[in-house]
């Protein structure tokens, strides 16, 4: 079986991120907003042979560099560091998640996701 | 010596010449078991939580231990505000509490906090705050509460199962792996052995019979899972769940 595109992973962890939102499962929806981003930034870097392997650093660093290569409209470096802090922080040491912030993490994801389903 | 554990490590906050020298023996560890690109972030993030007014600093997790895997985070606990991260690269994780919040989660049994003090490098410590966590661990005797780990436990399934199911096979091989970790530490924890780092954990539960677990977690720190293969392996929680019946018939009393 072969894997499923990063393109489409990217834009089913957004629309899981969206219901989990509206359901105010909000540690869910942060951790699915996580994966969409992510999906989405290894779809575009391996479009633009941007190395991202296994660790979400690199990841964050390939965002930068697609944004300094036109290969996206914003930088999205610091939302994957975001989001990556956020869900330990949530999982881990029962940080409070505000909602507000989440639903703008969530229209900067989609963005992210746009740009990968363009590529 | 009035030791109190045996362990020059926990006992340090009994004098001030014990003190100093734990704080000399995590400075050189710090140092032996860093590359020197993580030596440089070390001190970059040092003199920033210097900048910003922390209180106290440590090295944790894996690098502590000597015992880092590919996947390894350069991980940090730091007492006071979050240094910046900004320019360096690498997989940095840093855990930021206040002082008031620090005591209240070692006296509530959250045995992150008790790791640092029993295994982090203590790189500065300007308030005492490390000082005095290991001597109300000592003279307190803490032990970590495992109740809101086993509790926690379902969801962390829930998530893995959710992404298996999903077919996004790196971001689930990543939450089975963080599942099984935290099954692993309260296994551990309940059977009364203080789990190490992530690495170093299936070799302790194969010490207290928890083999299934053990080669579950090996399995995926150390290779490329299938989606099947993920599946097969979640199911090791089972064997977890069991033994949380059995825990809380029996808890001991650590007074």
């Amino acid at each position: 079986m072969s894997p499923k595109p990063k393109r489409e992973l990217a834009r089913q962890h957004l629309e899981t991120a969206r219901v989990d939102l509206d359901g105010e499962r909000y540690g869910d929806a942060l951790n699915a907003m996580f994966h969409a981003a992510e999906a989405a930034v290894v779809w575009l870097a391996d479009h633009h042979g941007i190395e991202t392997r296994r660790l979400h650093w690199v990841k964050a660093e390939a965002a930068e560099r697609l944004h300094a290569e036109g290969a996206t409209d914003d930088d999205h470096g610091d939302l994957l560091r975001d989001l990556n802090q956020g869900r330990k922080d949530y999982w881990y040491d029962g940080e409070e998640l505000d909602p507000d912030e989440l639903r703008a993490h969530l229209v900067a994801v989609e963005a992210l996701v746009v740009d990968a389903e363009r590529a | 010596m009035t030791s109190r554990t045996g362990n020059p490590a926990l006992d340090a906050w009994e004098s001030d010449a014990a003190w100093l020298a734990r704080l000399e023996r995590d400075a050189r560890r710090a140092d032996a078991n860093q590359t020197p690109t993580q030596r440089r972030i070390t001190a970059a993030l040092v003199a920033r939580a210097n900048d910003v007014g922390a209180e106290a600093f440590a090295l944790t997790g894996s690098t502590a231990r000597s015992a880092r895997t590919a996947i390894s985070d350069l991980d940090f606990h730091v007492i006071g505000p979050r240094p910046s991260r900004t320019g360096l690269a690498d997989e940095i994780d840093i855990v930021a509490t206040d002082a008031a919040r620090f005591r209240e989660r070692l006296r509530a049994g959250d045995d992150y906090v008790q790791w640092t003090l029993r295994f982090g490098c203590v790189l500065f410590d300007r308030t005492g705050i490390f000082r005095d966590g290991l001597k109300i661990l000592s003279t307190e005797r803490l032990w970590p509460d495992t109740s809101r780990k086993h509790a926690r436990l379902p969801s962390h399934r829930r998530h893995a199962e959710r992404l298996i199911d999903l077919g996004d096979r790196d971001a689930a091989q990543e939450q089975v792996r963080a599942a099984l970790t935290a099954a692993a530490r309260a296994i551990l924890l309940d059977a009364d052995v203080f789990p190490l780092s992530r690495t170093e954990l299936p070799g302790q539960l194969h010490a207290i019979g928890r083999a299934r677990l053990a080669f579950a977690l090996r399995a995926t720190i150390d290779d490329v899972l299938s989606l099947p293969d993920l599946e097969a392996q979640i199911e090791a929680l089972d064997d977890t769940e069991r033994a949380t019946i059995e825990v809380a018939r029996s808890l001991p009393s650590r007074a």
